[in-house]
């Protein structure tokens, strides 16, 4: 009910756009309001970049920090590390968008010797550091939910720490991880207060497309930056809302991906 | 020679998990450290009491406005979801057909992946704009209360499942009805359950910025809202104004402290979750 309430006044306040630009502003390059030009490209293509640099980052950082704690060290100082994880999977994320401002940024500034450190990288790094506790403790419970009648059937069998952990431990703990990676995924995606702060809100289109050391913009920042400036029920308005449309719609994609392996597992 | 290949490998990517762990787990830990050294100078008593002197511009040293405010809206936004929450998790358990409680499943886990900005759009269309609310304390709840319930709702499922089944079984043979086994055995057999699963709602609601951004908060000037329809000040959007202030030192001071604050009141509430989860499995 809720879903389709939401879906529903989304896409019914959104209307105004679609009715007078038909579907292929999606596509379109450019983004002035003023113009009523609406081109949703930039903004997907920043979150595309985003989201795909934080999970380039985090998944081998977590995984590997997920069987370090599961295989490697000692009962009492998993216990530590993970509650240091849940307990950093808590912060909030209006302050992880504090700490891109002032120490990720000046830190890329004057490594990269940028005009602005507020880049596509800032916000790929910075979600990266988001998303990294969700993917350990995820993992952590995939990899140590292992029979431990596994691990002794390996070891008798002599083929040593490192097959086993890549032939019995990661292949079992594969559905686990996958759901940690959509779940972030999703998250990574949705997230606005701290990505807003460090992305630098320029719709432009990475060029060449690999430079991720521009200012960029993603839906979520796009919506948090210009919702306080559009007047109610103008075009740019209702522009702002199929942004938050595109999102939901994306989010349910994801989760019904992550649903799909549950049901299977 | 076979073997002494094996431990080199083995020792290889013991190293590779090393090297990649080490960051994961390092870089996390000092950036909470690193807050922590930033705010220490502006946290006392007088800072979180609000007693601490105006700088201007509607900044002023003292918290206590928008601690109240932060904590004002997640308490609003648990008291509204979490009726509404036991309601869906008993259906599910008493009355829906194993169709039905593969869809409700379903809902709620799509519910639980839709950004929290998408139902802070909706509040904005709907309650601000629609019903005419205005950017008030009402609006943020309710917003923060639908991004709160499938949390809630899931929260609840489980700790409903934990109970035996046989417990349910016996009750039923006893010949009690449906309301007798929710108010003689189920809540009293998992209210602590229920407890942690409103701690830990209580600690997502405080870290949410993006849904209470449009729909409940200004920047200054108000320490206890007049009504319901008045808007509010709270932690986080403070430390977001705050952020970017770009220049004054001091202000940005104002911002870490705040910070600090808000990251060790949602470790208390993770920790109070922890603690009667503990508390549950003895």
């Amino acid at each position: 009910m809720t879903i389709v309430l939401v879906v529903g006044f989304l896409l019914q306040s959104s209307w105004p756009l679609l009715q007078q630009q038909g579907i292929a502003f999606v596509a379109g390059t450019e983004w002035y309001p003023f113009e009523s030009l609406y081109g949703m490209l930039p903004a997907l293509i920043g979150t595309l970049w985003a989201v795909a640099l934080a999970l380039l980052i985090a998944l081998p950082c977590g995984v590997a920090a997920a069987i370090l704690s599961a295989e490697l060290l000692s009962p009492r100082l998993r216990s530590t590390v993970r509650f240091g994880m849940e307990l950093l999977a808590g912060i909030p994320s209006v302050v992880y968008g504090l700490l891109g401002i002032w120490l990720l940024i000046p830190l890329l500034e004057s490594q990269f010797e940028l005009l602005t450190g507020r880049t596509l990288l800032a916000a790929g790094l910075l979600l990266a550091l988001m998303i990294l506790p969700t993917i350990m403790v995820f993992s952590e419970d995939a990899i140590s939910a292992v029979k431990q009648s596994q691990r002794e059937a390996a070891k008798n069998l002599g083929i040593g720490w490192d097959a086993t952990l890549w032939r019995v431990l990661l292949p079992q703990a594969w559905p686990g991880i996958r759901i940690a990676t959509l779940l972030s995924m999703g998250r990574a995606m949705g997230e606005t207060v701290a990505v807003m702060l460090v992305v630098g809100s320029i719709d432009r289109i990475p060029e060449p497309f690999y430079n991720l050391l521009q200012p960029a913009q993603t839906l979520t920042s796009r919506i948090g930056r210009e919702m306080a400036e559009a007047s109610v029920g103008s075009l740019h308005w209702a522009a702002l809302l199929f942004c938050g449309l595109i999102l939901a719609i994306l989010a349910m994609a994801i989760s019904l991906l992550t649903h799909r392996q549950r049901l299977v597992v | 020679m076979n073997l002494s290949h094996l431990q080199y490998r083995d020792t290889i990517s013991k190293s590779i998990v090393w090297l990649l762990a080490i960051p994961a787990l390092l870089v996390p830990t000092i950036i909470l450290g690193y807050i922590f050294w930033k705010a220490a100078p502006v946290l006392d008593w007088n800072f979180i009491s609000g007693a601490a002197e105006g700088i201007g511009f509607g900044v002023t040293e003292g918290i206590f406005a928008q601690l109240l405010g932060s904590l004002l809206l997640a308490v609003m936004a648990c008291v509204m979801a979490a009726p509404f929450a036991l309601g869906t998790a008993l259906y599910y358990c008493i009355y829906a057909s194993s169709r039905q409680q593969r869809l409700l499943i379903a809902m709620f886990n799509m519910l639980q992946g839709i950004p929290p900005i998408v139902f802070g759009l909706c509040g904005l269309v709907v309650l601000v704009n629609l019903f005419s609310w205005g950017v008030s304390l009402l609006s943020g709840a309710v917003v923060l209360a639908m991004v709160l319930l499938p949390l809630l709702v899931l929260n609840t499922l489980a700790a409903l499942e934990r109970i035996p089944l046989k417990y349910t079984e016996a009750g039923r043979a006893l010949g009690l009805d449906s309301s007798d086994i929710i108010w003689r055995l189920w809540l009293p057999r998992s209210w602590l359950n229920l407890l942690t699963g409103l701690l830990l709602a209580m600690a997502r609601a405080l870290s949410e910025t993006a849904p209470i951004m449009f729909t409940a908060t200004v920047f200054s000037g108000v320490v206890w809202p007049d009504s319901l329809f008045s808007p509010v000040t709270t932690l986080q959007t403070h430390i977001f104004y705050l952020a970017q202030e770009g220049n004054d030192s001091q202000v940005i001071s104002i911002a870490w402290g705040s910070a600090a604050v808000l990251v060790l009141l949602v470790a208390v509430f993770g920790l109070l979750a922890r603690v009667l989860k503990k508390l549950e499995a003895d």
